[in-house]
Order: C-alpha cells, then sequence, then structure tokens
C-alpha cells in the first residue's frame, strides 16, 4: 500500500485552511495526527477521501492518481473513513449497516459469507446482540462502534478514524482501543485522529502535528513531542492542563 | 428451549405474512365473481390499482430513496401522452402503431426523460428537490395544455384501445397482472443490494460513498426505474377501451398530492403499505361520492336540498353526495396522519407483523447480556416516533 | 414549406394585428409594475416563514386564494359596508388560519417532537395546501368568479389626464382602476409591514429570531412564539396579496399554485429573502410576465405561457444555485 500526498493546499474563499500537506504512508503503521481546533484535520481528511476538491496538489494511492475522483471510487479502492459525528443508516438494521460497504466494494460477493463475516465483527464489537436492531435504537457509543465494524466490511488497505473516542462512555472506549490494535495488526494502515493525547502516545508509531494548515512535525512521537515548535504550538499547553486536572 | 420458541415465531410471522399475501391475490382474483352484477365497481377497482402502482412507486423514490418529487403524474402523463402521440393514424409524430409498441416506446421515452430530471435533481436537496419537480411537473402540464396541435390541449387526446372487448372483466384482470407484476419487480429491486443502496442514500449520502456507493448512480436508477412504472401504469390504464383519452389536468398537482397522500397514508416506506392505502382509499372516496341513507333520512333531507347544495353537498337517488368534502376530509386526515403516525397507518402494522420475532429475540438477548454483565451506563440516542 | 402551419408562422413572424407600439409597450410595463407590488407582497410573506421558521410553506398560495375568496364573499354578503373592510376581513381570516395550523401542526417540529422533520415540513405545509384547496371547492365549487373593483375612479375631465369610473387614461396609455387600487392598497400594506417590522419591538424581536434563535432565546423572546407570529404574518401577507387581485383576475380554488412558483421565483431574484429585494424581484417578475404574455406572437398561447415563464426561470435558478434559494441549506 502506499498513500502520497503531495502539497496539498486548500483555499476556502480568502482562507487557506491548507498550506501545501505533504506526507507518504508506504507501510502498515498507525499513524496519529493532532493539532489545535482549525488546524486543517478534517478538511485534510475529506480532500483525501475525495468529499472536497483541493485547490493544488495530488494524491496518489497505490500510483494511481485519486484526487479528483469521487468519494465512492476512492472507498472502493481502500481507503475508508469515519466521521466526527456519528453517521450510522439509523432506519437500517444493525446487519444491513454491514452489508453496503461489503456489497458497494464487491457485488458478487456471497451474501451469507458476508452475514458470516459482520456478524464476528459483531461480536467482537460487542454488538452481536444487536444485529437485527435498527440502528437508530443504539446507544450514541453503540452507534459509532458499528460504524467502525462497517468500515471494516469494506476492506480498506488504509483508514482514516476522525475522533473515534470522543463522546463515548470510557467502557466503549476501551473496545474501540482494541479494535484499533486488531486492525493495525491485521496489517492495515490507520490514520487516528484524536484530542485524547494518552491514546494517541500510546498508540502512534508515527506522530503527523498539523497547525494553521501546515504539518509542522512528522516522525516518532517520542522525537515530535520534544520539538519545540510542536511544543509551542500545542502539546506544551495541552500537558499542562493535564497536569492541572490530574 | 427457547431457541425453538424463536423459531416457532418465526415461521409463524413468515406463514401469516405469507398467509396474507396469498389471500390478498386470491381477493384480487376472485374480486370479479363478488361484483359480476355491478361493473361499475370493478372499473372502480382498475383504477384503485393503477393507483396502487403510482403510489407504491412513489414509494420507491421517496420512502426508499428519499426523493420527495412530486413529478410523479407528469412521468405518469408523459408516457401516456407519448405512447398516444406514436399510436395516432394523422398530425405530428403518428406513426400509427399498435398499443402493445407505443406503450414500451412511451415507457421508454419516459424513462429517459427521468433519467435526464435524475440526473438534474441530483444536486437538490429535500425542500429545493420538491420545489424543482413541482415546477418540471406544470411546465409539463402548461405546455401540454397549450400545444394544442401537438397533444389535443385542454380537450385531451384520444388513445386507441388495448383490447377489443369493451367488457370491464379483462381491463380488470390486466390491471391486476400489471400491479402484481410491477409490485413484484420493485420487491426485488428492494431486496436486492440496490435497495440497501437505496435506503443507505436515503439516510446519508456521504456516509454511504465514504462506504463505495454511487450515490449519483443510485439516486439516478431510482428516479429512472420509478418514473418508468409510473409511465408503464399511466399508459397501459389510458389504452383500456373503458378510458380511452388523456387529459393534462390529470397532471395537476392536486392529482400529484392524492398520490402522494395514499402512499403518506399507507405508509411510503413500504410499497405494499403504499399500495394498500392507494386501494383503500380510493374505495373510500369512491363510496363516499354518494354515501348510502335509508329513505327516511333521505326525505327529511329533501327538505334541507337548497341548504346542502349552497354548502357543496348534493342529494342522489341514494344517498348523499359529498362532493368535493370527501377530499376536504381526506386532506385532514393527511395531516392528521403526518402528525400522529408519521410512518403511516398501514405499514406499521405490517412490519409489527413480520419483525415479531426479532424484536422478542432481540429483547431476550438484551435480558441476557444485562445478566451477563453491568450494563453500560450508556443513554439510548434520542427515539423520536416509537419502534417502527 | 409550402403550407407551413399556424404554429411555424405565428412562431417566427410577430402577428400583424400586434404590431408593437411604444405606448403599448409602456402600458405592459406599467400593469406589470403594480401587479408586481403584488407579487412582493406574496414573496415577503414567504420570505419572513422562511427565515424564521427555517421552512417554505408550500401551502403559501392557498393563503393567497383563501384571501381572495374572503373579499369575494365579504363584497357579496355585505354590500352595505365600506369595501375596505373585505380586505381587513381577508386580513383577519388568513392569519387566523396561519394562526391555527402554526400552533397544531408546526409547533410540535419545533419543540423537535417530530421525526425527520424536513420532511415532515414540505409534507404536512402540502396537506394543508391540498385540504385548503378542496375546502374552498366544497364551498364555492370550481367556476370561476371575479369580484368587481372595489372603488370608482372620480370623474375628471383633462386633455393629457382623464378618467372614467374603470380607467384612467394617461395619453394614449390606459391603466384599470381595479389594478390601480391593488397596486395602491398593496403599497399600504407594505408600509405597513415596513413601520412594523423596523419600528415595533415585536418586529425587531422576529429579526433577530431571524437572525440567530439562541441568542434572541438569551434576551427574553421566546422563539416558538416568533414562530407562530412569523407564520400567522407570512399566511395574511400572501392572504392580502390574494385579496387585491381577486378584483383583477378571476379566481378559482387552485390560482394558489402558479402564485405561489412566482413568490419563489421573485424570493430567488431579490437578494435571498431581503425586503428591498424581494420588492425588487416582484417587479421584475410583474413586467417580464406581462411583456411576456403582451408580446407572445400567439396570443392564445401567451395566457397559456404566462405562467411557464416564471416556473422555467425558477427551474433554472435551483438548478443553477441549489443551496441559494434563501442563501441558506435546507
Amino acid at each position: 500500500m502506499k498513500l502520497e500526498v503531495k502539497r496539498i493546499v486548500k483555499n476556502f474563499g480568502g482562507l487557506q485552511a491548507l498550506k501545501g500537506v505533504s506526507f507518504t504512508i508506504d507501510s502498515p503503521q498507525l499513524v496519529g495526527l493532532i493539532g489545535p481546533n482549525g488546524a486543517g484535520k478534517t478538511t485534510l481528511t475529506n480532500i483525501i477521501t475525495g468529499m472536497l476538491a483541493p485547490t493544488s496538489g495530488e494524491i496518489w494511492l497505490n500510483g494511481e492518481r485519486i484526487d479528483g475522483m469521487r468519494p465512492y471510487a476512492i472507498a472502493r479502492r481502500g481507503l475508508g473513513r469515519t466521521f466526527q459525528v456519528t453517521r450510522a443508516f439509523r432506519r437500517l438494521t444493525v446487519m444491513e449497516n454491514m452489508l453496503v460497504p461489503a456489497l458497494a466494494r464487491n457485488p458478487r460477493a456471497d451474501r451469507h459469507a458476508m452475514e458470516q463475516k459482520a456478524r464476528e465483527i459483531l461480536a467482537f464489537l460487542t454488538l452481536d446482540h444487536l444485529t437485527n436492531e435498527y440502528a437508530r435504537s443504539l446507544s450514541g457509543g453503540q452507534q459509532k462502534l458499528l460504524e467502525l465494524g462497517r468500515l471494516l466490511m469494506l476492506d480498506p488497505q488504509i483508514i482514516i478514524l476522525d475522533e473515534p473516542f470522543a463522546g463515548v462512555h470510557p467502557r466503549l472506549q476501551r473496545t474501540i482501543y482494541d479494535y484499533i490494535r486488531r486492525v493495525r495488526e491485521a496489517g492495515k494502515a490507520i490514520i487516528l485522529i484524536s484530542h485524547d493525547m494518552e491514546s494517541i502516545f500510546t498508540l502512534s508509531e508515527r506522530l503527523m502535528v498539523l497547525n494553521f494548515g501546515e504539518l509542522i512535525a512528522d516522525g516518532p512521537p517520542d522525537e515530535v513531542r520534544r520539538m519545540p515548535e510542536v511544543i509551542d504550538a500545542y502539546l506544551g499547553r495541552d500537558e499542562e492542563e493535564e497536569t492541572e486536572h490530574a | 428451549m427457547r431457541r425453538s420458541a424463536q423459531l416457532n415465531t418465526q415461521y409463524q410471522a413468515r406463514y401469516t405474512l405469507w398467509g396474507l399475501a396469498a389471500l390478498g391475490v386470491l381477493i384480487l382474483l376472485i374480486f370479479p365473481l363478488l361484483f359480476r352484477q355491478q361493473p361499475y365497481w370493478l372499473y372502480i377497482a382498475s383504477q384503485a390499482l393503477f393507483y396502487a402502482i403510482l403510489a407504491s412507486s412513489w414509494a420507491l423514490l421517496a420512502g426508499y430513496n428519499g426523493q420527495f418529487s412530486f413529478a410523479h403524474m407528469a412521468f405518469m402523463g408523459l408516457a401516456t401522452y407519448a405512447s398516444g402521440i406514436l399510436g395516432r393514424e394523422t398530425g405530428f409524430l403518428a406513426f400509427d402503431l399498435s398499443p402493445w409498441v407505443s406503450i414500451p416506446l412511451g415507457v421508454l421515452f419516459t424513462g429517459f426523460v427521468g433519467l435526464v430530471i435524475g440526473y438534474l435533481c441530483l444536486r437538490l436537496r429535500k425542500t429545493y428537490l420538491a420545489l424543482f419537480t413541482i415546477a418540471f411537473a406544470e411546465i409539463t402540464r402548461l405546455v401540454i395544455k397549450a400545444e394544442v396541435k401537438f397533444t389535443g390541449g385542454p380537450n385531451g387526446l384520444p388513445l386507441k384501445p388495448l383490447l377489443e372487448s369493451t367488457s370491464y372483466v379483462p381491463v380488470y384482470y390486466l390491471m391486476v397482472a400489471l400491479f402484481l407484476g410491477t409490485l413484484l419487480a420493485m420487491y426485488v429491486l428492494v431486496r436486492s443490494r440496490y435497495g440497501l443502496y437505496f435506503q443507505a442514500v436515503r439516510e446519508d449520502e456521504d456516509a454511504a460513498a465514504a462506504l463505495g456507493v454511487n450515490v449519483v448512480n443510485t439516486r439516478i436508477l431510482a428516479f429512472v426505474v420509478s418514473s418508468m412504472i409510473a409511465g408503464l401504469a399511466g399508459a397501459v390504464f389510458h389504452h383500456f377501451p373503458t378510458v380511452g383519452l388523456v387529459v393534462p389536468d390529470e397532471m395537476i398537482i392536486g392529482r400529484m398530492s392524492l398520490v402522494l397522500a395514499m402512499a403518506i397514508i399507507g405508509g411510503s416506506n413500504s410499497l405494499i403499505a403504499a399500495a394498500l392505502g392507494a386501494i383503500f382509499i380510493h374505495f373510500s372516496l369512491e363510496w363516499l361520492q354518494e354515501i348510502p341513507l335509508p329513505a327516511a333520512i333521505l326525505r327529511t333531507l329533501e327538505a334541507h336540498r337548497a341548504t346542502l347544495e349552497s354548502l357543496g353537498f348534493g342529494l342522489g337517488e341514494n344517498g348523499l353526495k359529498t362532493n368535493a368534502w370527501r377530499m376536504v376530509g381526506f386532506g385532514m386526515l393527511l395531516m392528521v396522519t403526518l402528525r400522529f403516525r408519521q410512518n403511516g397507518l398501514i405499514a406499521p402494522l405490517l412490519e409489527r407483523l413480520s419483525r415479531r420475532h426479532v424484536i422478542q429475540e432481540i429483547a431476550a438477548r438484551r435480558r441476557a447480556r444485562e445478566e451477563e454483565e453491568i450494563e453500560v451506563s450508556d443513554e439510548p440516542n434520542e427515539q423520536v416516533g416509537g419502534a417502527s | 414549406m409550402l403550407t407551413p402551419t399556424v404554429w411555424d408562422a405565428s412562431l417566427f413572424h410577430a402577428s400583424p394585428q400586434l404590431a408593437v407600439s411604444g405606448e403599448f409597450v409602456l402600458r405592459l410595463i406599467i400593469d406589470g409594475l403594480m401587479i408586481g407590488i403584488i407579487y412582493a407582497l406574496m414573496a415577503i410573506g414567504l420570505t419572513l416563514i422562511f427565515s424564521v421558521l427555517n421552512i417554505v410553506s408550500f401551502a403559501h398560495g392557498e393563503f393567497y386564494m383563501l384571501g381572495g375568496y374572503i373579499v369575494y364573499f365579504f363584497l357579496q354578503t355585505f354590500e352595505a359596508l365600506p369595501p375596505l373592510l373585505s380586505i381587513v376581513a381577508a386580513a383577519i381570516v388568513t392569519f387566523a388560519v396561519g394562526f391555527l395550523f402554526e400552533r397544531i401542526f408546526l409547533q410540535p417540529m419545533a419543540r423537535g417532537e417530530v421525526e425527520r422533520p424536513n420532511e415532515y415540513a414540505i409534507l404536512v405545509t402540502f396537506g394543508l395546501a391540498f385540504f385548503l384547496q378542496f375546502l374552498m371547492l366544497g364551498l364555492v365549487g370550481p367556476f370561476p368568479k371575479k369580484a368587481h373593483r372595489l372603488f370608482d375612479l372620480p370623474q375628471i375631465e383633462g386633455t393629457f389626464f382623464r378618467t372614467t369610473k374603470a380607467t384612467l387614461f394617461l395619453g394614449d396609455i390606459t391603466i384599470s382602476a381595479g389594478r390601480l387600487f391593488a397596486a395602491l392598497i398593496a403599497l399600504l400594506a407594505l408600509a405597513g409591514l415596513l413601520w412594523f417590522m423596523y419600528r415595533t419591538w415585536t418586529g425587531r424581536a422576529l429579526q433577530a429570531v431571524s437572525q440567530d434563535r439562541n441568542a434572541a432565546a438569551v434576551v427574553g423572546i421566546n422563539p416558538l412564539n416568533m414562530n407562530t407570529l412569523a407564520f400567522s404574518m407570512g399566511a395574511m401577507l400572501a392572504g392580502l396579496a390574494g385579496a387585491v387581485l381577486v378584483t383583477v383576475y378571476s379566481w378559482v380554488p387552485w390560482v394558489g399554485v402558479p402564485a405561489s412558483s412566482k413568490s419563489f421565483v421573485i424570493i430567488v431574484l431579490g437578494g435571498m429573502g431581503s425586503i428591498p429585494g424581494s420588492l425588487l424581484g416582484g417587479l421584475i417578475i410583474g413586467v417580464v410576465e406581462s411583456l411576456g404574455t403582451g408580446l407572445f406572437p400567439d396570443p392564445a398561447r401567451a395566457q397559456a405561457y404566462r405562467d411557464v415563464f416564471g416556473l422555467v426561470i425558477f427551474a433554472l435558478v435551483l438548478l443553477l444555485r441549489p443551496t441559494g434559494l434563501f442563501g441558506r441549506k435546507l
């Protein structure tokens, strides 16, 4: 797998949200992406997954240029994402939610095999007792888990998780934690966007810091957290806050 | 023990549903025997089936795919006019085709227009789509009305008979076949992966796209299929020797509201509920046209004939004519249904029948899970509108 | 093309009896401006509803229709009373109907008790339109009605400026008294509306809610009451437009359908829902429609195409700026 993001610029009117962001992911790894609010993390995600067109720059996936492709085409090439706000298909059942990406990715897939796979994923996510329930009767945290499970049914190589821990009950957070580990062990690359520093530093093998539309750091987490510009921009303040709370 | 009990209810539910479906088909088939002496009711029944096809195909587009189009009757009319024009002997584009040829051509033409309109609607969200389709429907109707040379104008366009016989019986059975055929086709479609795509796109376009669903194709497919079915119903129905004429006023927004109300009152997220709603409402409206009353009451009312007539009612030989008032009541029913039973009056019943075992199973498994561990104090999301 | 059909001929050559004179065009423009003011009044009502409740009322045309019928029946029933009272009656009744509908059917939506609110708002206002159309059909029947003009003109004899009871002459240009009075009453209503919106506390509160619901709630404005007020006033403005136009056009229960689509076009044209913008949009639509109809080569089809013009503009604008109708996403 190889995802190359090359000099992505995005302007909204007079505002420059991204000022030439470049990075490459070419092996299964867990990449943390952090940055203060408004740094451009979600904009970057939307551009990589085709929901927004970049003002300039290129994105390549496995040697194929994907910027300008429509979101579904990018998803079918193995690049999946979740959203910051839960977006389960509320009037479909949990199982139907799971089948949508499976059949979209591979229309000729055997439906029974897919259902079996979905059941295994649901069991791991502790949602198996709700297989035939409508998604709208699930709790907010369960809907988030469902979205994560649904994403696996797409069978992606690279996934972008946008704030998977936000607003989730601690017990379900642990499940999400395990989920991320397992997906990583299954040989997929993950870009994890989160404000939860503890999980970012525990999970990440590589850390990118986005500040005012610029990638100001990209490297091993331990090095990145010691870089002065990162501390200035973001981490320093945050760690102080954390100690205060503790 | 529990498991076999579950299986039992599951099979029960399935048998009940199939049993009801078989009963429905049986009633459709023997209906002419029951009303042998009253061919008028046979005609009403074929009309009801015409509306049932329109309501269920609208439900496919609006209920399953979330595109609240008001152009459905316009598509019905377009196919009918196209078929009529291709079939006539003289005039513009007159090829004197047999209805068996002109109807499919008219339906294809409608599919093409549906493709264009569906494509244009892609960027429009709910309210804007409704506004745009109203504009399209009105433009279509007004142009057809104005272009007298092409279309016959306000007086309508005569259509060749599809069948030789002018009896109501073959007309009725042909309509039954068309109704069951289209319903089955749509049912197969919504049970396929496309049905899942339709609903996923209705729920959340961006999320569906992020999971690999081609939103553009899905929306256009729903538009084209539903328009073509509306067109087919319109063209076949108007080619019956008992009808034989189409007028532009059948495409007015008021008539569209009728179909929409039938689907909504039945329940627009179920094809069958929408169809049943249409059949039920069409028969009710027919019956309400002249409510049968005992002679004694009629004689009393006769004294107040003038008052009644000034209020828009009328007195027939056997009862009270309600004229426009039945539609007033019906409009009220639509609003009240929307307010208090947003999923319709019939759909939730079908849903309860078909999901009874699922609901029991989920409840049992939830209980089991609770026993296993202390439940998380994770509140369920907003759960407006009940269980269906 | 040895025997061109009437259609071909009329499309490509202006018919001789319609030799277009300057006076004729001027008359069309004046007619259009007068009707345009009334259209604007109705469009402002729709804007008010949208900006406060964030919904599009599909029953707007039916309030217009209702207002017209109330004037018609008032004039028939109370011949002795001053005719202007009929307009007041139309305003009161449409306000009341709007009030009841908002309280019963829209308020639950604002309180978050309705699932899928977008869909509900479309369908329930559509249901109201359906209900009102057939209610009037039941009450008055399908045959066109037309109210007599409210007043006669005073007799003035001049060379350039002179009048008969029904017509005002300015040189060679004729203006019908019915239209003139309709436009004047609409102007009066418009002035009243402006005064209300900009000079009273309630009017300012309405504007505040339309800009920021939460902030308005903080300073003690109850947004739910503002919803009711905005919807009722919007309905009343449509009712007023119908009330004055019933003396100009003939009235049937579905007369509101093309009228409401005109309101939509006006909002599109006129600066995204501002009151001056709607006024301008109304005038433009009035004139375009009047010229389009008057100058269309085939008079028989002209009447039919009068409504098509506006609808085509409307459809095009929707396609070209799908979220720009009111400058907000729906």
